[in-house]
């Protein structure tokens, strides 16, 4: 029977025993006090039960826990899966796949003419009508992780400086000095400018899910679903999505990923600086 | 909304009121009985909240008795029932959800047709100015399914079909309202809009848009804080499209935090928790 009506049936059954005794129990033999009690016990029960029809998850562990803080699951949401293009999760005996596919798309209405506005319009339209399957797409914007990319430019910054160093060493020409120097300040310019502030990065993909009765089962139904997505979306834009992997995977469903550690101080302050404001 | 299976159980949960309400006399007299038709009375009353806006009520009584679930390692659903909590090395990261539903292609408008190409052609536009405007992490999401044109179809013409007999009864009583008949007349032209748009091939689907934003701080209280603000601001630029924002709350919220890493499978799944946009 299904946990669901089970619940359901549970809490009726009780709520219509106690009834049955309310009503079946002389008043002087338990007193009318008694008789209130079992009433609004009856009630309760009954409308438990009515509360089961949604809520039949959260029911039983509240009973059976009795605190304040109820644990549904002490278990991770989902794993990667061995391959690492999809993730995981298990629902009683059902495993549920789920695979992600990057739509590489890059383009920006302030450069399009109306006729481009709405075919790209209707585009769109295509693209949530691909199948018959729900499909999930998703408009991300995160914080950047800038952390490798300022790497990058001190390095670049410290070669420049280290090359003006030597020119100025080896007594060069002026105006090779001079564009060095201008190299270096256009570097140094954007290393300000990149370590100032907040980066955000926007990206769209689309997700789709398969259920399997062995873990491989859901992972290949899923990884089938994402193929003719593919195709799908391929046959749509013109171009070229591919599913993503590892951290890729990870940034689309944990919430740290869209604030990468190295940006919290960065977010905090600014969250201070609004409220001050 | 009540679908089926919520009138099977209603049915069969309003069993106990009656139950008593034709045994009053076994149960007590006088003050007794009177205090037996308040239990009932407000027996009624909560499975009338139930049925209509269990969402209120349920966030109200788990705050109230500050209860809050954790529905994964890591993760937390707050009493208030309206956001979830990741606890990261001693970071907390609190995501909130908002439905974002785009009416303004679902056939909302009274005058289907007009304006809608130049809606179209705005829609890049808004959309990118709206994106543009939010500068904190968050993610729009749309969950589609492909219905069956044939059912589709079908259906769309029964109802058709229902509104033609309502203005005809309409037409043929003594002295017709006109705000009725034009009423009538505008929900005929929407179902044959979403006719005509079938018969030229498009496919029809069920859509379920929604929202979402997570902000971090060093407490639970903190991020809470950070994330109401971001849902205002989020409300704020979201605003300039034709969309109906609501926050996500109680039972909706544990559904669509599941969604983040297990999407339903096929439309029934979706129908079953959400009124989906057809």
């Amino acid at each position: 029977m299904d946990k669901k009506l089970f619940v359901f049936l549970g809490f009726l059954g009780t709520s219509i025993g106690i009834v049955l005794i309310d009503i079946s129990v002389p008043g002087v033999i338990i007193g009318p006090t008694i008789k209130i009690i079992l009433l609004i016990l009856a009630l309760v029960f009954d409308g438990l039960a009515y509360s089961s029809r949604y809520y039949s998850y959260l029911l039983v562990p509240i009973f059976k826990q009795r605190k304040r803080s109820i644990v549904l699951s002490s278990e991770d949401p989902y794993w990667l899966s061995p391959t690492g293009d999809a993730i995981v999760h298990k629902e009683g005996e059902t495993f549920i796949s789920t695979v992600y596919v990057k739509i590489p798309l890059y383009r920006s209405a302030t450069e399009m003419s109306n006729d481009e506005k709405l075919e790209f319009t209707k585009q769109i339209s295509r693209l949530v009508s691909l199948s018959r399957d729900p499909i999930r797409f998703t408009t991300q914007v995160h914080m950047m992780n800038k952390d490798d990319y300022i790497r990058k430019l001190r390095d670049t910054l410290s070669e420049v400086e280290n090359e003006e160093a030597s020119l100025l060493a080896r007594n060069a020409k002026q105006n090779e000095i001079d564009r060095v120097r201008g190299k270096a300040s256009m570097w140094r310019h954007m290393l300000d400018s990149v370590s100032k502030g907040i980066s955000l990065e926007m990206v769209l993909y689309a997700s789709v899910s398969a259920l399997g009765g062995q873990e491989f089962e859901a992972i290949s139904g899923a990884q089938q679903r994402a193929r003719e997505l593919i195709s799908g979306i391929a046959a749509v834009f013109g171009v070229t999505p591919s599913i993503l992997t590892g951290d890729a995977v990870q940034r689309a469903v944990e919430p740290e990923f869209l604030i990468p550690y190295s940006t919290v101080s960065e977010q905090l302050s600014k969250t201070l600086q609004e409220q001050v404001t | 909304m009540l679908d089926e299976e919520s009138i099977v159980y209603l049915v069969f949960t309003l069993i106990v009121p009656i139950l008593i309400f034709v045994n009053l006399s076994n149960i007590g007299s006088g003050l007794t009985s009177y205090f037996a038709m308040l239990l009932i009375a407000l027996e009624f009353a909560f499975l009338l909240i139930m049925v209509f806006a269990d969402f209120v009520l349920f966030p109200l009584i788990m705050g109230m008795l500050g209860i809050t679930f954790q529905p994964a390692r890591n993760y937390k659903i707050t009493k208030g029932q309206d956001a979830v909590i990741k606890n990261v090395s001693g970071l907390y990261y609190a995501t909130g959800y908002v439905t974002a539903n785009l009416f303004a292609y679902v056939f909302k408008a009274e005058r289907i047709g007009e304006g809608e190409e130049l809606r179209q052609i705005q829609a890049p536009e808004a959309w990118e100015k709206s994106v543009m405007s939010i500068n904190f992490p968050f993610k729009f999401n749309v969950i589609s399914a492909g219905l069956d044109i044939q059912t589709v179809r079908d259906e769309l013409e029964g109802k058709r079909s229902f509104q033609e007999f309502q203005l005809s009864r309409v037409m043929q009583s003594g002295n017709p309202n006109e705000s009725i008949i034009a009423d009538i007349q505008r929900k005929i032209n929407v179902i044959q809009a979403k006719i005509d748009r079938i018969s030229q091939e498009e496919k029809p689907i069920a859509t379920l848009m929604y929202a979402e934003t997570t902000a971090v701080g060093v407490s639970e209280k903190a991020a809470m804080d950070a994330l109401a603000a971001q849902i205002k601001q989020l409300q704020i630029a979201l605003g300039v499209l034709d969309v109906q924002i609501t926050r996500i709350v109680g039972r909706e919220l544990y559904t669509i935090f599941k969604f983040g890493y297990s999407l339903p499978t096929s439309y029934q799944d979706i129908a079953t928790f959400f009124d989906s946009q057809k």
